[in-house]
């Protein structure tokens, strides 16, 4: 566990860097994953991809498939990819709160 | 919570093996250990504890003692000492701190490598000896969580990831749709009965992702292959259960993935590029279900590529030209000699090879392995610590003038992706079907 900080708000984090509490994302949250990821600007995309996810977690208490979100999103699997470099698990999954995906991710 | 020894003392906070310890009585442990000891392991653990005569030889053979600075505690056999040695000596009469410390010990301080094994003048398989603490540790209930959650997936559906059986059809049917943007009417056939190849995967392919079996079906349609994929559960060959020690799963989960195979009459197992799938089908959930070999011929992505290139089935645009070095998987390498095959790929698709030092069954583990990366972000800081003697043989790949890893695993994928990013060591990560897809001749 670890905490880090954005424009003087704390979060706590697991040793991935995944927010430990999904109640304590904000916009505050999603700068420092960008900064971390290495994403030049946050679009519209972005936030759609994030919008999506949260959603689908809040109904399901897990992330959805890349299908899944590519359906919510109509994006391609390879612009999912453009977005978030290191993946829908492990990029946007990382921006909008959620926990990170068990499994061999 | 807890304030018990071998969590304090290592900084781990993991609900799995916190909450699991709560619920123990020393009764409890001791018959649970027994009832594994007289019934589940026999001659085999006897030979290998009786056997050590505490050389010490095992330590230079394992990368958790050489990362650590040669500290004794991460030897194999201070492993062996931390849990079986002294189950046996005290015929299973241990305390819940000792079996929590065994716990962190055996899923998380090993990755069930076998490279020590190569190194013990008698060959003595540590690896199982471990396996054996994992088993009472799921028979007792104290699992790492993260692992857990991906057995109990296993257990409700079949597949490591909780997908759902139209969720996987539709993420087939959708990769197929987004290949013939590429290739024209490329299929990716279900239950085609008769096959000549059955594909299977793990399930973090479909979950996130599915550019690995587009790839592999423009591979496939590419080399006019006779392959299918099953629609029904039984597409997933990975095996967390097998790690957890939840062997009635193990089992179950190589019963459903042969029968998805048998049931459509195809020739053989083409599986994808994982190494622990890999074991847990050719080792050890056949042998726990009672087949010394697999009951169907089962190959790995290498064998099939390898095949691919010596019977000219496939052609290459050009060479790939980013200078590569390759990593060795422990389950495909020391487990079913795969070296020289992949080498053989490495050099018909890569113009500039360059050796990691030590490689084929020698080489370094991914420190991912067995397991361990499974058991989650509790468990990351310590994992990428003991990554120290990987990255110092990545850099030393690196200053030969590697740019690019091949690693025919997707455990080691993560495990590599995590020190390569902890060390700032600057090296991409490539599987054969990334490298194979990108150079491949399309057919007319």
């Amino acid at each position: 566990m670890a905490t880090v900080e954005m424009n003087g708000t704390s979060f706590e984090v697991d040793e991935d860097g995944f927010l430990l509490d999904y109640k304590s994302f904000t916009n505050d949250w999603v700068e420092y994953v960008r900064q971390q990821e290495g994403i030049d600007e946050l679009n519209d995309e972005h936030w759609k991809v994030v919008n999506v996810l949260q959603d689908y977690y809040e109904k399901n208490g897990i992330a959805p498939m890349v299908r899944v979100l590519s359906k919510l999103t109509k994006y391609k699997l390879k612009h999912i990819y453009e977005l978030f470099p290191s993946g829908p698990g492990k990029g946007a999954c990382k921006m909008a709160g959620l926990p990170k995906p068990t499994g061999c991710v | 919570m807890t304030e018990s020894k071998a969590v304090k003392d290592t900084a781990i906070d993991d609900q799995g093996i916190i909450k699991g310890i709560e619920q123990l009585s020393p009764e409890k442990i001791e018959r649970v250990i027994n009832q594994v000891l007289k019934s589940e392991t026999g001659a085999r653990l006897k030979t290998y504890v009786d056997t050590c005569v505490h050389c010490g030889l095992c330590s230079d053979g394992c990368h958790y003692f050489l990362a650590h600075d040669r500290d004794p505690k991460y030897s194999p056999a201070a492993k062996v000492k931390q849990t079986l040695w002294e189950i046996i000596r005290k015929k299973g009469k241990v305390t819940p701190e000792f079996i929590e410390n065994a716990a962190v010990v055996a899923y998380t301080q090993c990755n069930l490598c076998k490279r020590c094994a190569m190194y013990c003048p008698f060959g003595l398989d540590i690896a199982y000896v471990m396996s054996v603490m994992r088993r009472i540790c799921h028979k007792l209930g104290v699992v790492p969580l993260y692992i857990q959650d991906t057995a109990h997936s296993h257990s409700v559906t079949k597949n490591q990831m909780w997908i759902k059986d139209d969720e996987w059809v539709d993420t087939l049917m959708w990769q197929e749709e987004e290949a013939q943007d590429e290739v024209e009417n490329l299929r990716i056939p279900l239950d085609k009965e008769g096959a000549d190849v059955f594909y299977s995967v793990i399930g973090p392919e479909p979950k996130f992702r599915a550019q690995l079996i587009y790839q592999a079906a423009v591979i496939m349609n590419a080399a006019g292959e006779n392959w299918t994929m099953p629609s029904m559960p039984g597409w997933d060959n990975s095996d967390m259960c097998m790690y957890t020690g939840d062997y009635e799963m193990m089992e179950r989960l190589k019963k459903a993935h042969f029968e998805a195979a048998a049931n459509l009459k195809v020739k053989k197992i083409v599986m994808g590029e994982c190494g622990h799938a890999f074991r847990s089908v050719y080792d050890m959930g056949n042998r726990a279900l009672g087949w010394k070999m697999p009951p169907l011929e089962v190959i790995h992505a290498i064998e099939y590529y390898n095949d691919l290139f010596v019977k000219e089935k496939i052609k290459i645009k050009k060479k790939f030209d980013r200078p590569v070095t390759l990593h060795d998987p422990c389950n495909i390498v020391r487990g079913r000699g795969l070296h020289e095959m992949s080498r053989n790929i490495v050099n018909a698709t890569c113009k500039n090879f360059i050796e990691m030092t030590p490689n084929r069954e020698h080489n370094y583990c991914c420190v991912a392995g067995g397991g361990v990366i499974n058991c989650g972000p509790p468990f990351k800081n310590a994992r990428v610590d003991s990554g120290k003697i990987k990255a110092e043989q990545l850099f030393a790949a690196k200053a030969k003038g590697a740019e690019v890893v091949i690693a025919p695993c997707h455990n080691c994928h993560g495990g590599l992706e995590d020190i390569i990013h902890h060390y700032g060591i600057d090296m991409e990560l490539k599987f054969f079907g990334d490298i194979i897809y990108e150079i491949l001749e399309l057919p007319e």
